[in-house]
């Protein structure tokens, strides 16, 4: 990870060249991923109660681990920045940084880095908020001193010297900062002292890291100093390039900051300065646009304004970093995970597959609240219109609180119709055994399975029983037509079917002889428990009721038939199943077609 | 999708399974207690179809083991030895603690919430306001329906409440065919 964000630097560094901002948001993306795995690859491998100091230290620590011992001598005995401290434990863990070190594709990368990584550390280590440029020149002498007389690296120095010239003044934590992009700047920074053009270094980056970066600019900046004529003189180009190189900076940062959300007061303060400091000359127009975006920091949202805003302010702090203190205000509000693709924003944001990018439509608020929120009422109203074609009934209604309303009922109905059926069960088996009937159900259920729907339509029936005679059907259909009536025409409608069945064909499926049988039984309930009687038939009653769901019509006679032979029962079974009547009165409202449609 | 075919035969599969746990403990059960065992054991059965994959199963098994309920050893005993339990149960272990936190958190937040509806209360006159707040006492009171509702947040209550309706409809299509089937063996 380290490996990738160095590369992420050195495409950075090389954009700067170019100058190509646009550049920038691709990067950012890059930087952001790198960011991310150099956050979690701190926390791993720096163990450190600072948290921002993890995550750019990391990266930091592991560069300067590959160096040597040279240049955190300086920092240790300077004062010493939580950066300082992470990388004398970082130089514990020198193995990590060994190989990340090591692991540099680009060997010129790696050997500018080693010197400006030693450069960063002696001057973090060196450096705290305030004024700089005494204390660092020293250090700085120091490091260059160190510092390989490179071609490349001056001429980097120079580039991130004049980044950083405004932030320096802003350093304020120490920390530990992987990028060597942040320290470039801090060096140039540094260099050119406050200046309202490094606003766009925005040394946002977490305390930790700004202090530790402004070392490191520090030195960059005394380098750059003695390299060439003036910072100011080359603050255009140099600009560019910081904008570019700052632009990986602050992803980088950002991502840092991901780990470290303690860090979030820091990057107030730091933000809030960077934020005085920015100088709209030095920013894009992007600049404005990721303000409004609000992006969190927390949320480390890849937003490609925010890297340009940070290039342009040279702002290694997360996100927020252009937007100051409406963006800190902001990102604590915006949702996780989503970053808004502003209208205005160039479209050269990458799609990364974390973020979800929203954009904002015409004549719609732009602020990532609404943008949010807008994506969340689209998802929650994407899954009512599931449960609209799950929920009987729900396809005439609109709006939420009639479909919510149809969808408890629903729930609560299915509740009761379960409590129903094992009541029922309990009934039916005293002693619960159920491997006959599990056998036969499974039969029951495959016989049917190709419907798949519930056992009491009449559709279902018909389907389920194809080898039946065809005067079944006509049984199912025979009652609908007289639901109206009374159980003497469904007895007469049953026992013609029964007779037919009887003496007509011979039904070799089970089921159809279970079905006669169950017929039977209804037809004997229905004539033999006219009256109230005071034992409760319950292997009676529940055929009637059976039948009920079978015949599939919940119609309000059959059900108030039921309840009439219910009704002078006082056990409790009874009362149950009076209670169960009547919710099912209520399923009668609902459509049997939606049943049999089953997802 | 998943075929719901699939479904009632797993559901159906582990129901019948956790009764014939249950069912040498008592010899005379009353019909309550063994309405209870039938009702639990197709709960769970229905909630371990699900593998853990969604937040209602989850929240079901912890209710049904946790500490303080009456059931407990039952549900216990239905879900069978720790050994054979599949990854759902063990995930109500650490679910109920995040839930408690979540519960927490959310007593709190509705607490505030109405509050500030009381306060409000005069200035509800605008339709939006109306409408919002209609549409959430209709997701509490769904909150409540669904196992472990209180713990989701407005997209995925109804995600839940989708996946929930789909176990329902499965669970009470076999239990109506069990029934019916069992009716008949009885009668022969």
């Amino acid at each position: 990870m380290d490996i990738g964000e160095k590369d992420k630097y050195e495409l950075g560094k090389r954009d700067e060249h170019n100058n190509i901002n646009y550049q920038a948001p691709v990067l950012s993306s890059d930087w952001q991923f790198g960011g991310a795995n150099l956050t979690s690859a701190g926390m791993s491998l720096v163990p450190t109660t600072n948290p921002l100091a993890i995550g750019s230290s990391c990266a930091s620590a592991s560069l300067v681990d590959s160096f040597g011992s040279s240049l955190w001598e300086h920092p240790s005995n300077s004062q010493n920045m939580g950066f300082c401290d992470f990388s004398v434990q970082n130089g514990a863990n020198s193995s990590n940084a060994m190989e990340i070190g090591k692991g540099l594709p680009n060997s010129l990368r790696s050997s500018i880095d080693r010197p400006f990584d030693m450069g960063w550390n002696a001057a973090s280590a060196m450096l705290k908020g305030g004024i700089f440029l005494p204390n660092t020149t020293g250090i700085l002498a120091q490091s260059l001193s160190q510092l390989p007389a490179d071609s490349a690296f001056i001429e980097r120095a120079a580039r991130f010297s004049s980044f950083n010239g405004g932030n320096f003044s802003d350093m304020v934590n120490p920390f530990g900062v992987p990028e060597p992009m942040g320290l470039y700047a801090r060096g140039v920074g540094l260099m050119q002292g406050p200046d309202d053009i490094f606003a766009v270094n925005g040394m946002k980056s977490v305390s930790v890291m700004e202090s530790q970066k402004s070392k490191l600019d520090a030195t960059e900046a005394t380098r750059d100093a003695g390299l060439r004529v003036e910072n100011r003189a080359k603050a255009s180009p140099l600009e560019n390039e910081r904008k570019s190189e700052s632009l990986m900076q602050p992803n980088e940062e950002a991502k840092q900051g991901t780990g470290g959300s303690g860090n979030e007061s820091d990057e107030a303060e730091i933000s809030s300065r960077d934020g005085g400091q920015d100088e709209p000359s030095a920013l894009d127009g992007t600049g404005g646009e990721p303000s409004a975006k609000g992006l969190s920091s927390k949320k480390r949202k890849k937003i490609i304004q925010d890297a340009e805003t940070d290039r342009a302010k040279g702002g290694q702090t997360s996100t927020k970093t252009a937007k100051d203190s409406p963006e800190n205000q902001q990102k604590q509000s915006t949702m996780i995970n989503k970053t808004t693709g502003k209208q205005g924003s160039p479209a050269s944001h990458p799609p990364k597959e974390e973020y979800i990018h929203v954009r904002a439509r015409r004549g719609q608020a732009t602020n990532s609240h609404s943008l949010a929120e807008r994506v969340r009422r689209e998802k929650i109203s994407e899954r009512m219109k599931f449960l609209q074609d799950l929920v009987p009934g729900c396809s005439k209604v609109t709006g939420k609180a009639v479909m919510l309303d149809e969808i408890i009922n629903y729930v609560q109905s299915l509740q009761r119709q379960v409590e129903f059926l094992s009541m029922k069960l309990a009934t039916v088996n005293p002693r619960l055994d159920f491997s006959i009937e599990a056998l036969l159900a499974k039969d029951i259920i495959q016989s049917r399975a190709g419907p798949s729907s519930t056992l009491g339509f009449s559709p279902d029936l018909s389907m389920g029983y194809p080898p039946l005679h065809l005067s079944q059907p006509g049984l199912v259909q025979a009652p609908l037509p007289v639901i109206g009536n009374s159980s003497d025409v469904i007895h007469k409608a049953l026992s013609s079917q029964l007779t037919s069945m009887t003496g007509g064909l011979k039904e070799p499926n089970q089921h159809s002889n279970a079905w006669e049988d169950e017929l039977h039984n209804v037809v004997q309930m229905n004539y033999g428990t006219s009256a109230p009687s005071d034992s409760l038939n319950v292997n009676g009653i529940t055929p009637l009721l059976l039948m009920s769901y079978l015949v599939g019509q919940m119609s309000s006679d059959l059900i108030e038939i039921d309840l009439m032979l219910l009704q002078g029962h006082d056990h409790p079974v009874a009362k149950g199943m009076r209670t169960t009547l009547l919710k099912v009165k209520y399923k009668h409202l609902l459509s049997p077609s939606s049943f049999c449609a089953l997802m | 999708m998943r075929s719901p075919f699939s479904l009632k035969q797993e559901f159906l599969k582990k129901w019948i399974l956790g009764l014939q746990r249950c069912r040498s403990s008592k010899k005379n059960m009353s019909i309550f207690e063994r309405k209870k065992v039938i009702k639990l054991s197709a709960d769970v059965a229905m909630a371990s179809a699900r593998k853990g994959t969604t937040c209602w199963s989850r929240a079901l098994i912890a209710d049904a083991v946790k500490e303080g309920n009456a059931d407990k050893h039952l549900a216990e005993k239905i879900l069978g030895p720790a050994s054979e339990r599949q990854p759902t149960e063990k995930v109500p272990v650490g679910a109920m603690a995040y839930n408690k936190r979540i519960r927490s958190k959310k007593i709190l937040k509705r607490s505030s919430v109405i509050r500030r509806t009381i306060k409000c209360a005069p200035q509800a006159a605008r339709p939006s306001s109306i409408v919002k707040t209609l549409v959430g006492k209709r997701r509490q009171i769904l909150r409540s329906l669904i196992p472990g509702g209180e713990f989701m947040n407005g997209v995925s209550l109804i995600e839940e409440t989708l996946d929930y309706i789909i176990s329902l409809r499965a669970q009470v299509d076999v239990m109506r065919s069990l029934a019916s089937a069992s009716k008949l063996v009885n009668l022969n």
